[in-house]
């Protein structure tokens, strides 16, 4: 087919003047191909330019951690990369904190699905008088802000002498992590097809045998990203392990703010502690990436 | 022996009641079919068999044994879904396996019996392949193997061949028919499509609204259905049901529709059918004779509306007063719509249902 413009005349009556000529514009290969491309990647540009601006401030920090002391703030771009902001978190008590952030996270992460995931399982698939109140009062628990609860808690814990350690910090993030956990484990339960359990009860389970050989690894990319949203708001609470705390079971978020001295704040400590900080969570989130996979129960059951 | 019983069987779903006293009798081995329209309560029933529902009064027994209140698993039963319920996360060959390994048997013997019944099914190829990627047809059979290999006293089918493509399903009913036919295990299989009822069973049990409405062999419920909503559900395409009231009149008795035609009366009506009873006359398409309209020999008149020929027959809507009458006749047809056409219904074959109570009459 041949690519040439077109030329369309019209057929006037005989007696009219000269028809006027049409013409189309000519086909896209002669226009320049630089305007054509930015046309089709408009969208993908916008995306980057908001990326990078999100990620500015970030990125500053990383590269804050990897300079020498003395060319903190230095205009230029360039600089030798060292490790002496890292290593000089290995004295004093930051080790201690970072350690106390991953018990407390991990604890109370544990804690929360296995009293979180039972309890969506059995709301899900028992239907008891009341089920769909008790359903939104476990949702309401979470409707008022966390600071409403701080000076009760403080004072509670101050008469439980759980104060200033991990297991009290993780009993409270639990308190806040249950809600979340019951809720979104009940919609990924609910996704999986109840005659598979049945198929399973008629096979020889019983019917938490069933839950935990057939229900469960269906909705495990579900209790995978679950986890890691319990773990990175256990990780990443400032306020309650601010209050909660005083030398024993200091979080990391709240040993940096150790680094703001009184003769002057120690960039380098301060930006290296926060890469740390940042470091789990950004692994969690790219490991658990590849397991959040639609389309596991395809072909379990008629689509 | 493996003969399951349901006796006086009622359940309730809070306040209201969806099964109404069934009882059900089916010797071991055999094949019986729950049919009936939807919401009749017939997989209600399988499921209370099952285990996966409760019931609210009455007794289910298998091979003896009263199992109202065993769970599934020991009650001695497998069951195949409409949906297949294949477990996603497994290999064919661990879905096959999977109650055997839950109890205990021996890895060996595992394996040998999963082999078999891959033997059988023909899914030898597909042992290590994950249910997402089988044909609907290769999961229906993996659903069955699964209740196979079990080897219970009673197999329960909700609805399998529902999902499947219309060729698929007549080859997957010879399929089933055979399996029961080598295995001879006690079967219940529930189903909507009558045609599968009546191929595959040894019995049928018509059910509606949560009652029996007539339980015999397909020929039984054919010939002689025991009221107008078995004789209308069961054969298709279905009996012609017309209105009508009975009158005795110089030249017998006959029956006369609303709009005036004159029907002949089966046999056997004598004593029930008295003088102004209120009917339906019922008669299937294939107990038509058609002629000429001119002819004589008493026919109806009729107008042909549309000539269906299938091949193996030819079937003839026509308007025969008010009412629409299929007819299916062996012979080829060739009438245009609007001819005219006379319609002689076999009297012999014809059956008569009081229009009240829906009972049979002759």
């Amino acid at each position: 087919m041949s690519t040439l413009g077109i030329e369309v005349s019209l057929q006037a009556p005989a007696s009219a003047a000269p028809p006027p000529e049409i013409r189309l514009a000519p086909p896209r290969a002669a226009r320049p191909a630089r305007a054509g491309w930015l046309r089709r990647n408009v969208r993908g540009m916008a995306a980057l330019v908001v990326l990078v601006a999100v990620l500015a401030p970030f990125l500053w920090l990383v590269q804050l951690a990897f300079r020498p002391a003395d060319r903190i703030f230095d205009e230029a771009l360039g600089f030798t990369p060292t490790l002496a902001g890292f290593t000089s978190l290995l004295q004093g008590n930051f080790v201690r904190s970072f350690a106390n952030s991953l018990v407390v996270s991990t604890l109370s992460t544990v804690l929360s699905l296995a009293i979180g995931v039972p309890a969506a399982y059995a709301l899900t698939r028992w239907n008891f008088p009341g089920r769909r109140h008790v359903a939104l009062w476990i949702l309401v628990t979470r409707m008022a802000p966390p600071i409403a609860f701080t000076i009760p808690f403080f004072l509670a814990y101050r008469w439980l002498g759980l104060q200033d350690t991990v297991v009290g910090l993780a009993l409270v993030y639990l308190t806040f992590n249950l809600a979340i956990v019951i809720w979104l484990m009940q919609t990924f339960f609910e996704s999986v097809p109840a005659s598979l359990e049945e198929a399973a009860w008629i096979d020889g389970c019983g019917i938490w045998q069933a839950f935990w050989r057939i229900t469960l690894p269906l909705a495990a990319p579900g209790l995978a990203a679950t986890a890691v949203l319990c773990f990175v708001f256990s990780w990443n609470d400032f306020f309650y392990a601010l209050i909660l705390t005083r030398t024993q079971a200091v979080t990391a978020p709240v040993a940096i703010v150790n680094f703001l001295q009184y003769e002057g704040w120690e960039w380098a400590k301060i930006a290296a502690a926060g890469t740390l900080v940042a470091l789990p969570v950004v692994i969690f989130t790219v490991l658990v990436r590849r397991y959040l996979v639609h389309g596991l129960t395809a072909g379990s059951v008629k689509d | 022996m493996a003969s399951l019983h349901l006796k006086q069987v009622f359940k309730h779903y809070d306040q209201t009641p969806v099964i109404h006293g069934v009882d059900i009798d089916i010797d071991d081995g055999e094949f019986v079919a729950l049919v009936g329209p939807s919401g009749c309560g017939k997989s209600t029933l399988l499921r209370a068999v099952a285990g996966l529902e409760s019931i609210s009064a009455g007794e289910i027994r298998l091979g003896g044994r009263v199992i109202n209140d065993v769970a599934p698993r020991d009650r001695g039963i497998a069951m195949v879904f409409q949906n297949y319920a294949l477990y996603p996360h497994m290999s064919v060959r661990d879905n096959l396996g999977f109650a055997m390994k839950l109890q205990g048997v021996a890895k060996g013997e595992i394996a040998r019996r999963v082999l078999e019944v891959a033997h059988v099914l023909g899914l030898g190829a597909l042992l290590d392949r994950k249910p997402r990627q089988l044909s609907g047809g290769q999961r229906q059979r993996v659903a069955m193997g699964r209740a196979i290999v079990r080897r219970p006293d009673a197999f329960l089918f909700d609805e399998p061949l529902s999902n499947l493509d219309a060729k698929l399903r007549v080859r997957m009913r010879t399929e089933i028919r055979a399996l029961h036919q080598r295995l001879g295990t006690t079967t219940v299989y529930v189903t909507h499509d009558q045609v599968e009822a009546m191929t595959m069973a040894d019995r049928i049990v018509v059910l509606q609204g949560g009652r029996v409405e007539q339980a015999g062999t397909p020929l039984e419920l054919y010939d002689r259905p025991c009221n107008a909503f078995v004789a209308g559900f069961i054969g298709s395409p279905a009996m012609n049901l017309l209105p009508g009231r009975v009158v005795f009149g110089d030249g017998g008795a006959r029956v006369v529709t609303d709009d005036g035609l004159h029907l002949p009366l089966p046999p056997g009506s004598a004593p029930a059918a008295r003088e102004g009873t209120e009917v339906l006359y019922g008669a299937r398409p294939e107990h038509f004779e058609i002629g000429p309209p001119d002819a004589g020999g008493g026919g109806l008149p009729a107008e042909v509306i549309v000539v269906e020929p299938t091949g193996a027959e030819t079937q003839v809507a026509l308007r025969v007063g008010r009412h629409e009458v299929l007819a299916a006749l062996r012979e080829r047809v060739r009438a245009r719509p609007g001819e005219a056409l006379a319609l002689r219904p076999q009297a012999a074959h014809a059956h008569l249902f009081d229009a009240g109570s829906g009972l049979r009459l002759n």
